[in-house]
């Protein structure tokens, strides 16, 4: 899992690249978190094949870190399977996901 | 394609890079490679938590025509994972949990999915449709 920081405007920018599942969200969460600060966090999603159960895990950790934070929390550029596994799993209602990075920080 | 592994984290990663191999050279729809993958990570990941005194898992992938069947066996004490009844997908941000999504998972995008216990192993196949794209 390769993780990129950037920013639009005030917000920061993750673009993460491989598999989050078992053996990568534990680092993945460590390096994310650190990146969670209002205004808000970004994490494109494009080039992510899939999202596994530990990676929802990691996903819901930061959407409740963002909360306490009042930090704004979204994702971008979701792929079918991990689009898939959102809706089962229910996280399509609680973590807001944009088709276009214009939209996620309009 | 058939692996013997032993039953630790590194092994999970062993696993999905043979399948994401195997994924490739039979030019698998990207869906159901994801899956696949998915699946295979949720299964393993589990033998590798709850098989306490397991000394080796084995994991089996093979095609039939438009089915994909994966099998893990592990030596551990007898575990079933399926059926441990609904996993929580309501509720806000504040109040979900995670357990059980795992689980949840492989019997959703999973065609079957099948445990027994024989001679003293855990044996979990699932099938897949192998044209999901």
């Amino acid at each position: 899992m390769q993780i990129t920081q950037s920013q639009s405007g005030a917000l920061q920018v993750a673009t993460l690249e491989g598999r989050l599942d078992t053996a990568t969200a534990g680092a993945a969460e460590t390096q994310l978190m650190a990146l969670l600060a209002p205004p808000g966090l970004v994490l494109d999603l494009t080039k992510v094949r899939y999202v596994s159960s530990a990676g929802l895990r990691t996903l819901l950790k930061l959407a409740k870190e963002a909360k306490a934070k009042s930090a704004s929390f979204s994702l971008v550029g979701l792929q079918p399977a991990v689009r898939e596994v959102f809706e089962i799993s229910g996280f399509d209602k609680i973590i807001p996901a944009f088709a276009t990075f214009q939209e996620a920080t309009a | 394609m058939h692996l013997r592994l032993a039953p630790d984290n590194d092994s999970v990663t062993t696993l999905l890079d043979a399948l994401e191999a195997f994924t490739e050279a039979q030019e698998l729809p990207i869906k159901a490679a994801s899956r696949l993958m998915l699946l295979a990570d949720e299964l393993a990941a589990n033998v590798v938590m709850h098989a306490h005194g397991a000394t080796f898992f084995t994991a089996e992938l093979s095609r039939e025509d438009a089915t994909l069947r994966f099998t893990l066996t592990d030596d551990g004490p007898e575990y079933d994972p399926l059926g441990r009844g609904a996993a929580n997908t309501q509720g806000g941000v504040e109040e979900r949990e995670i357990g059980g999504l795992g689980v949840h998972l492989v019997e959703k995008l999973a065609t079957t999915a099948d445990y027994r216990r024989a001679d003293g192993h855990n044996i979990l196949s699932i099938t897949l449709d192998a044209g999901a794209d």
